[in-house]
């Protein structure tokens, strides 16, 4: 096997010339499908860690029925153990924040202007963290200690005309189903990085919300690890130790109530795949051009190596063997000009982009390189110069012996 | 018991409408280590009648027996399995593979044996060096002349130690006296490995070595004549 591997190498680069052309287009190929992956990857950690970080966390708890009645009967699924919660989940090690959250929607007033928005009542000196990814516009975000006061969207500030310093009202029905209004002062302004969020976005003091709905409930309780991807891990962590509590919970992860990141993977996962399509056909027809040309220009050689020996199976090894070293080989190359292009990249500081659909705010584009892009590229450009070798190496072994020699 | 057998073969070329027949029921014994020349005309017949012989190619009709195993009855796996352990090719324009070495050349029939690399090369390299090739085992065919490539071919004719050789116009791409070299070599081998030698040939200088002649003609095989004094004398040398 080994020898008819090494004299597959030395066959394709026989014809150095055009072996490098077919290698190059591989090249090509991969880094391209690479690019676009990597690219994909970074848009994809970007909107994830926005979605995460401003707005789900990691994990969410809910009272045992949240999802089934928190329509029909939101108050009876409120929290009134969350600290009981953040108590037993507080010593899991990977756990940046646990918070809590009761977030409710109304109607916010400023002078004539009246909006539907979203509220969040958070407590401001656990969730730190969760302001990362907010970006202040205007003023300051909430900070310890304040209990009249809020921030809002950018894109709402524009819609209600609010400043800085303004107070705006908030009315809203509490959990009794009474018409409540609390008033809060705005601090600041913020960017999400999502205009339509931004367009309802309230973020004020728990101690607020809890006022404006008559509750000392929350919610849901909210955590935030420190690394994405320890998730795995640690759910199952925290499943096991909210057993021990007598209630029963509901847990959602991000994964699950990310709706519109799940969307975005979708779509780009799909135009990824039909681009992997595309490249993958170019290149199998390119390794096609070249196989078929070097079973025609070896006839007299493939009847010489059938006449002392070879069966036709020999020769169909031979051949995929060359298939599958075109394809390697230009895959290798591939990795490493796909490496080099993100590196480029980090090095000019990135491609600026506009704010993509919903968003408010352009950024600068990077290539996020993963394994699983790689070896993607790399099974498209392996698999795809084998096929195409297939039939020229069926035809190399059907080749008439006696023709062939008179070649 | 004969080493080739032919029995009434035929063989037609369809060109268009028109047909060929180039072997009219041939029939044919050779016998183990016999030194055999077909001669002919161009177009007499001679290379089908080696290509027959060789399993390359199928008759239209009749019967081939090597070392008596009948090769009509084997699929094309089974005959490059005969092909490789029992016929060895000599071809006119020697048919090495340009991107091995000489040796590498001589060895690669018996990799199709599944003989290991080092075996396989070591007697590759004793094989070089008795046709006296000694100093051209890791040169490509490129590097090597005429007379070179045709010896290489024939160290890997012989390598898996075939009970016949066919040499199709073995010297028609040599000058005459690395023809007559060549010539001089295959008698050696005949006459020590007791391998059958065919050859097809017009060359009256090849011809002069036959321990048996056979002439081609319209497609029919008839027996010339004896053993040549060439032969002998080359037996002799």
């Amino acid at each position: 096997m080994l020898d008819l591997i090494l004299l597959a190498i030395r066959n394709i680069f026989r014809n150095t010339q055009r072996s490098i052309i077919t290698i190059l287009s591989i090249t090509i190929g991969f880094s391209a499908m690479a690019s676009f992956g990597g690219f994909i990857q970074f848009s994809f950690e970007g909107l994830r860690e926005t979605t995460i970080r401003t707005q789900l966390g990691h994990v969410q708890i809910y009272s045992d029925g949240y999802w089934e009645k928190r329509v029909s009967d939101p108050a009876s699924v409120l929290m009134d153990n969350s600290d009981e919660v953040k108590e037993i989940l507080g010593d899991i090690p990977g756990i940046s924040v646990i918070t809590h959250r009761l977030p409710f929607s109304g109607l916010a007033s400023v002078g004539r202007s009246t909006v539907n928005v979203s509220v969040i009542g958070i407590a401001p000196e656990l969730e730190e963290e969760f302001s990362d990814f907010e970006t202040i516009i205007d003023g300051r975000s909430l900070r310890p200690g304040d209990k009249d006061a809020g921030v809002i969207g950018e894109e709402l500030q524009k819609g209600i005309g609010a400043k800085i310093g303004d107070w705006v009202t908030i009315m809203t029905s509490s959990i009794d189903g009474v018409i409540n209004a609390v008033d809060f002062q705005v601090v600041g302004i913020v960017s999400t990085g999502s205009k339509e969020y931004d367009s309802v976005f309230v973020k004020i003091s728990i101690d607020l919300a809890q006022r404006a709905l008559e509750t000392n409930k929350v919610e849901r309780v909210i955590v935030l690890l420190d690394d994405t991807n320890d998730l795995t891990d640690i759910l199952p962590i925290i499943k096991s130790k909210l057993k021990n509590l007598d209630e029963n919970f509901q847990i959602r992860t991000w994964v699950e109530l990310a709706g519109y990141y799940n969307a975005v993977v979708s779509l780009y996962t799909g135009i990824f795949n039909v681009f992997t399509f595309i490249v993958g056909v170019v290149v199998m027809f390119s390794v096609a051009n070249t196989m078929t040309m070097a079973v025609f220009e070896r006839t007299s050689e493939i009847g010489a190596l059938r006449a002392i020996g070879a069966s036709r199976a020999t020769l169909i090894h031979m051949f995929l063997w060359e298939g599958l070293g075109i394809g390697l080989i230009g895959g290798l190359c591939g990795v490493g000009l796909s490496y080099f292009i993100a590196y480029f990249l980090e090095l000019i500081g990135g491609i600026p982009m506009p704010p993509p659909p919903s968003m408010s705010e352009g950024y600068q584009a990077y290539l996020n390189i993963t394994n699983d892009v790689l070896i993607k590229c790399f099974l498209v450009s392996i698999f795809a110069a084998l096929i195409s070798s297939l039939y020229p190496a069926y035809t190399a072994s059907r080749i008439n012996i006696v023709k062939a020699l008179q070649k | 018991m004969s080493s080739i057998s032919m029995k009434s073969v035929s063989k037609k070329y369809s060109s268009g409408d028109s047909n060929q027949e180039v072997l009219k029921n041939v029939s044919l014994e050779i016998n183990q280590a016999e030194f055999t020349v077909i001669s002919g005309p161009s177009g007499s017949g001679k290379s089908t009648l080696l290509n027959l012989i060789g399993a390359l190619d199928n008759p239209d009709s009749g019967e081939i027996k090597i070392d008596g195993i009948e090769i009509n009855s084997l699929n094309d796996k089974e005959k490059a399995k005969l092909r490789n352990e029992k016929i060895g090719f000599i071809f006119q324009s020697f048919h090495l593979i340009p991107v091995l070495t000489a040796c590498e050349n001589v060895a690669w029939p018996l990799y199709l044996k599944g003989v290991s690399r080092k075996e396989r090369m070591q007697k590759a390299r004793e094989l070089l060096s008795l046709i006296g090739l000694s100093s051209h085992m890791n040169k490509p065919p490129s590097q090597l002349s005429g007379g070179q490539k045709q010896r290489v071919a024939i160290a890997r004719a012989l390598i898996c130690e075939p009970s016949i050789i066919l040499a199709d116009e073995p010297t028609a791409n040599l000058d005459r006296s690395t023809g007559l070299e060549i010539m001089s070599l295959l008698t050696k081998l005949n006459n020590e490995n007791r391998v059958t030698f065919i050859f097809s040939t017009h060359d009256d200088m090849v011809t002069s070595y036959a321990k048996r002649q056979l002439f081609l003609e319209n497609g029919n095989l008839m027996e010339k004549s004896t053993e040549s004094n060439k032969f002998k004398e080359a037996c002799n040398a």
